[in-house]
């Protein structure tokens, strides 16, 4: 694209319109009805009179129950989020050093596959493995470490487990892709000054790939806290999160302008969220332009 | 490559000849490994286990496993509902496959080469449903259905998802057509080729393998879709995804377990068609 110079937009550019109404009719036009929706006292199709209200707001800043909901999306997604980076981390670094074209391919398929299997179904494995009668519960009490199971399952830890599991290949391919453009030499060339090559780690390779830690802790964190199925199926309906308050919203209480507010609520942190990624990606290509 | 192999186990012992540690400091190296073998357990035991549910006969989740057999396969192939929640995902998703690679690949090929003002921005609009909630989409369609009052077709939901398959597809056909050699066009052309010949007989072939991966991408997302299918799905006429998590809240036997492994086995053939056709290393880039 850089090499063309600045030109009028020829006949290829008309191969947008398509994509471009899709994006309108079922992308900008659902939301900006939903932004409507969550400032209206209801449907303005089958009630004649509707007005103009805040209530929907006013009522989740002043319930408590509703910020301690939001608040628990937050944690869940930061906790989850720091896992993810603690365990992706090293991952993603043995894939972006490893120097066997075999052995690279074998570990982007073992990342991959989980991604590639459903999150119902991943979901579902984590049940079984975390449940009283579960894998984990069975094997630690057979092997006498413990003589009541532990409550893994209907926990905020249970929900974090299964989440990390989910979105750590995200982690895992965004930080592995930042790490590879780190010149190995100049981990070498620390070494070979004389420092402990996790010295060398910490002062080089590190500080290098913090750009990609950044957008793959945002990306993770903009996944995590809009989850549903992982937090209601491993969290038994008893952890509430904004993802699950909304479905309930619409399924049970038919209060659709509430549930309009509640995803405006969930769409700008996520839309501050794409915005911070889209720096930190920049702050990563920018790296590459200085090289 | 090999794709028979468990993962984790050659792919170690590869790493451990590859780059032998040296005899100074072997410790960290072998600190460095086992977690690392550790995290790939951690990823792919959840994976085995279901396997092995998918085959212990118990009627309910029983550990360690008592036997094998085919019970739970042939109660999910048996089952009415899970057949046809099945039938109805695979034609969702052919549908979204071939609507968003239709879609998608024009709007990478006018991207790239149409000279459009704001190319940037558009692109990173159309990326955006990857990192926006899909749950969010799923609301504000359901809303706006609702509102519009077209009840919930089929192609309501082959929308929503092509809406959130689209940005793969953009991304893989973007991403073959950046790497793409200009001067092969120009050839053609001073050749006296038309710019219509051109097109479909050096530009397509050559932006065929981003297509191709982003279809397949397609497809399986959209396979596997959970929230927008949630709010856009009518009882009766739901996805697999939706008729299992629909299960799970009440039964934790094995037949969820043959079904995730039907579906794994797709996922397994899509990565490995994947593989063949283009290489995976060409386009998992984030």
């Amino acid at each position: 694209m850089n090499s063309t110079a600045a030109t009028r937009p020829n006949g290829l550019a008309l191969f947008i319109l398509p994509s471009a109404l899709l994006f309108a009719l079922f992308f900008f036009l659902p939301i900006g009805l939903m932004a409507v929706m969550s400032v209206l006292t209801g449907n303005p199709v089958v009630m004649p009179k509707v007005a103009f209200t805040t209530r929907h707001y006013v009522r989740m800043i002043g319930d408590p129950f509703y910020l301690e909901v939001i608040w628990t999306t937050v944690r869940i997604g930061l906790v989850t989020t720091l896992v993810a980076l603690a365990i992706g981390y090293p991952l993603a670094h043995w894939m972006a050093r490893i120097k066997s074209r075999t052995g690279h391919a074998l570990l982007l398929m073992a990342v991959l596959a989980p991604m590639l299997t459903g999150i119902v179904v991943r979901t579902f494995a984590w049940m079984t493995l975390l449940s009283d009668k579960g894998v984990v519960n069975e094997t630690l009490m057979s092997l006498g470490l413990i003589s009541q199971p532990l409550k893994l399952m209907y926990t905020e830890t249970g929900i974090v487990v299964g989440l990390v599991h989910i979105y750590v290949p995200f982690m895992v391919l965004t930080l592995t892709g930042v790490i590879g453009r780190i010149d190995e030499r100049l981990e070498q060339a620390a070494e070979n000054l004389g420092a402990s090559p996790l010295r060398a780690f910490l002062e080089v390779t590190l500080p290098l790939s913090l750009p990609g830690i950044l957008a793959g802790s945002l990306l993770v964190f903009a996944l995590a806290i809009s989850a549903y199925v992982t937090p209601i199926l491993l969290g038994g309906f008893q952890i509430m999160t904004l993802p699950i308050l909304i479905y309930q919203q619409i399924s049970a209480n038919f209060n659709v302008g509430f549930a309009a507010a509640l995803g405006i609520v969930l769409l700008v942190i996520s839309l501050l969220l794409v915005v911070a990624y889209n720096r930190a990606l920049g702050l990563v290509s920018g790296q590459r332009e200085l090289q | 490559m090999q794709t028979t192999a468990s993962p984790s186990l050659p792919a170690a012992q590869q790493t451990a000849s590859v780059r032998a540690p040296g005899p100074a400091r072997p410790y960290g190296r072998y600190l460095y490994l086992a977690i690392n073998i550790a995290i790939l357990v951690f990823l792919l035991a959840p994976i085995a286990i279901v396997v092995v549910f998918a085959l212990n006969p118990t009627p309910f989740i029983q550990f360690p496993p008592v036997g094998v057999s085919l019970r739970w396969f042939e109660k999910f192939f048996a089952s009415r509902d899970f057949m046809h929640a099945l039938g109805f995902s695979l034609e969702v998703a052919v549908l979204t496959t071939l609507s968003a690679t239709a879609l998608g690949a024009s709007a990478a090929l006018a991207l790239a080469r149409g000279n459009l003002p704001g190319a940037r921005l558009i692109v990173a609009t159309m990326l955006s449903p990857l990192m926006l909630p899909a749950i969010l989409t799923g609301l504000a369609l359901f809303q706006t259905y609702v509102l519009l009052d077209v009840g919930r077709p089929t192609w309501g939901l082959v929308a929503g998802h092509t809406l959130v398959t689209l940005p793969y597809v953009v991304r893989t056909t973007l991403a073959v057509l950046h790497n793409f050699d200009l001067r092969l066009e120009e050839a053609a052309q001073n050749l006296g080729a038309s710019p219509v010949r051109t097109f479909f007989e050096v530009t397509l072939p050559l932006i065929k393998p981003g297509v191709l991966a982003g279809a397949i991408f397609a497809f399986i997302v959209s396979f596997d879709q959970f929230p927008v299918s949630l709010f856009l799905v009518s009882p009766g006429n739901e996805t697999l995804p939706v008729t299992l998590f629909n299960y799970l809240k009440f039964d934790l036997d094995g037949t969820i377990g043959a079904a995730s492994v039907v579906s794994i086995v797709l996922a397994f053939v899509v990565v490995i068609g994947l593989d063949r056709t283009v290489g995976l290393r060409s386009y998992v880039k984030l």
